[in-house]
């Protein structure tokens, strides 16, 4: 539409009164983990306990879940919506874009129960608080007493060591995640640890001590590591990473940073689309077909400069649209099953990770946003 | 299409004094002459899910019936609003356009999306649900349709 339009400013959406759902009696002191769970917007659609819609219609069955207490998450990172220093009450914050609505646990485990045939996965997401450990486990017990679909958790290493994991995997927890978030040491110091309501025990070498023995404990491909695209760091940062998780048989999920409002990085700008398009270009390429430093070059600020991969394999995983779905855990046949619709981008923009195979049409959009030719081209005048 | 006559037809609060478009779900309310209101029913806001942002044509443009004079987004869903009448867009409801909570709180009345003066009202209202029986009967069975798409909670 070229003719003038009133719009709406920029806002979350909409609150309603509904965000606490399925509510038998209230009780304002008692609305935490174990008993209470935040789940995702999505979830919320899929399990029937909001109203709406996708707007476009695929199968969604990845069912994610955040632990919630009254006094919120203990960590104060830089970038996320649940941080401590971000303004307003832990219960309103929005995470991860949008916000959580709170359900009782076992009303969501009978949801899930009746809906079971639409899961393709689980994940319980932990936040650094004493009572998260006992609590995931409490949880997982429900869920695994009356649902089947596969199960991950999303630990906060701060609460774990390798028993604690032990225990997750006793449960019949199959994948374990880390939201490294921030890929080098420097950026998750000055994003993580060295932060103002102090780093809650936030520390790299202990998430990596924890990666390392849930690796391990797990076994290889199920573990994952979140890389969070946006935050400070450079295409070669990434690529480091890339390489790292798949030399160790650790898969790299990457998520694109999207400013939440109030945030100490509230007002920066998320990476351009060319730049994530051609970041999940990369880790594709790295993972799934074993591309290596030799195959790349970046320019003297860490830029992505060129790919000199085999033609076929870029034309191949372009033509696939792999590269550009959604990085999560799969479904119990090996499908996407955490596929996280719209998580961190409106639905009025792109997709930045599309959560079904994309159409036609939608890779043409991929390959102009990506300027794939002059990747190959720049890399031939070198 | 004047009164104050409302219903609860299958647990959602219906105005049974205007004229609905069956696909859109856009409500259409005559104010004078050819001039007429237009706003977006229960399920149309229900389906949507969390009206975030709302974009309504505000200069006088000239539509044709099923022709886009704006957009809403939610959480998890953005799309077209299509004109349930051809003529004018001649106003837009700047409160709901500030508060799109609106569309939620009050449907029927505050929370309309826009004014256009029709072009062709008694041949385009031919279109459009009218008459208390045929719109409690449509709007059942667009509850159950919905119901068994999965886009209503439970």
């Amino acid at each position: 539409m070229t003719t003038d339009m009133a719009g709406s400013k920029s806002r979350p959406p909409a609150r309603r009164g509904v965000r606490l759902l399925d509510i038998a009696t209230r009780d304002d002191r008692a609305h935490e983990s174990p008993d209470w769970v935040r789940i995702s917007g999505a979830s919320a659609l899929a399990l029937r306990f909001s109203s709406g819609r996708f707007s476009r219609d695929f199968a969604f069955g990845g069912i994610n879940l955040l632990l919630n207490y009254d006094d919120g998450c203990r960590s104060d990172c830089a970038y996320c919506g649940l941080a401590r220093t971000r303004p307003g009450s832990y219960e309103d914050k929005s995470f991860i874009r949008v916000e959580w609505p709170l359900v009782r646990t076992d009303d969501l485990v009978d949801r899930m129960a009746r809906h079971e045939e639409r899961l393709t996965r689980l994940c319980i997401s932990m936040v650094t608080n004493p009572f998260a450990f006992r609590d995931t486990c409490d949880i997982t017990e429900r869920i695994r007493r009356k649902v089947r679909a596969p199960l991950s958790i999303l630990v906060a290493p701060p609460t774990l060591n390798r028993r604690r994991l032990e225990r997750f995997k006793e449960l019949g927890v199959d994948m374990i995640g880390f939201g490294i978030d921030a890929v080098t040491e420097d950026l998750f110091r000055r994003l993580r640890s060295d932060v103002p309501a102090g780093g809650a025990g936030l520390r790299w070498s202990q998430y990596w001590e924890i990666v390392s023995h849930a690796r391990d404990l797990f076994g290889p491909w199920k573990v994952n590591c979140h890389a969070l695209v946006g935050l400070g760091e450079t295409d070669r940062d990434l690529m480091d990473i890339f390489v790292r998780l798949r030399d160790r048989e650790i898969y790299a999920y990457l998520f694109c940073f999207n400013p939440e409002p109030d945030s100490r990085m509230g007002a920066e700008e998320k990476s351009s689309i060319r730049r994530w398009r051609r970041i999940q270009l990369l880790r594709h390429l790295v993972e799934s077909e074993g591309m290596g430093w030799d195959d790349v070059s970046f320019d003297s600020a860490g830029n992505l400069r060129s790919l000199s991969a085999r033609p076929a394999l870029v034309e191949e995983a372009l033509r696939s649209g792999e590269p550009f779905m959604t990085n999560g855990c799969p479904g119990g046949a090996g499908e996407p099953g955490c596929t996280r619709p719209y998580g961190s981008y409106r639905p009025s923009e792109p997709f930045r990770d599309f959560p079904f195979p994309p159409s036609p049409d939608d890779l043409v959009s991929i390959g102009e946003e990506l300027g794939v030719e002059e990747l190959i081209t720049s890399r031939r005048r070198t | 299409m004047t009164g104050d006559t409302y219903r609860i037809v299958r647990g959602y609060r219906l105005a049974l004094d205007r004229a609905y478009d069956r696909e859109t779900h856009m409500w259409v309310s005559v104010q004078d002459g050819d001039r007429v209101r237009i706003g977006l029913d229960p399920l149309g806001v229900e389906t949507t899910g969390s009206i975030a942002q709302l974009a309504v044509l505000r200069s006088p443009s000239s539509l044709r019936r099923g022709e886009q004079f704006g957009s809403l987004e939610a959480e998890k869903f953005v799309g077209p609003l299509l004109a349930p009448l051809s003529g004018v867009v001649v106003a837009c409801n700047d409160a709901a356009i500030a508060d799109p909570g609106l569309l939620h709180r009050d449907r029927f009345g505050e929370g309309w999306l826009a004014e256009m003066d029709a072009r062709d009202l008694a041949a385009e209202r031919q279109e459009l649900v009218e008459g208390a029986e045929e719109i409690v009967a449509w709007f059942e069975s667009k509850v159950d349709e919905y119901r068994l798409r999965g886009v209503l909670a439970e």
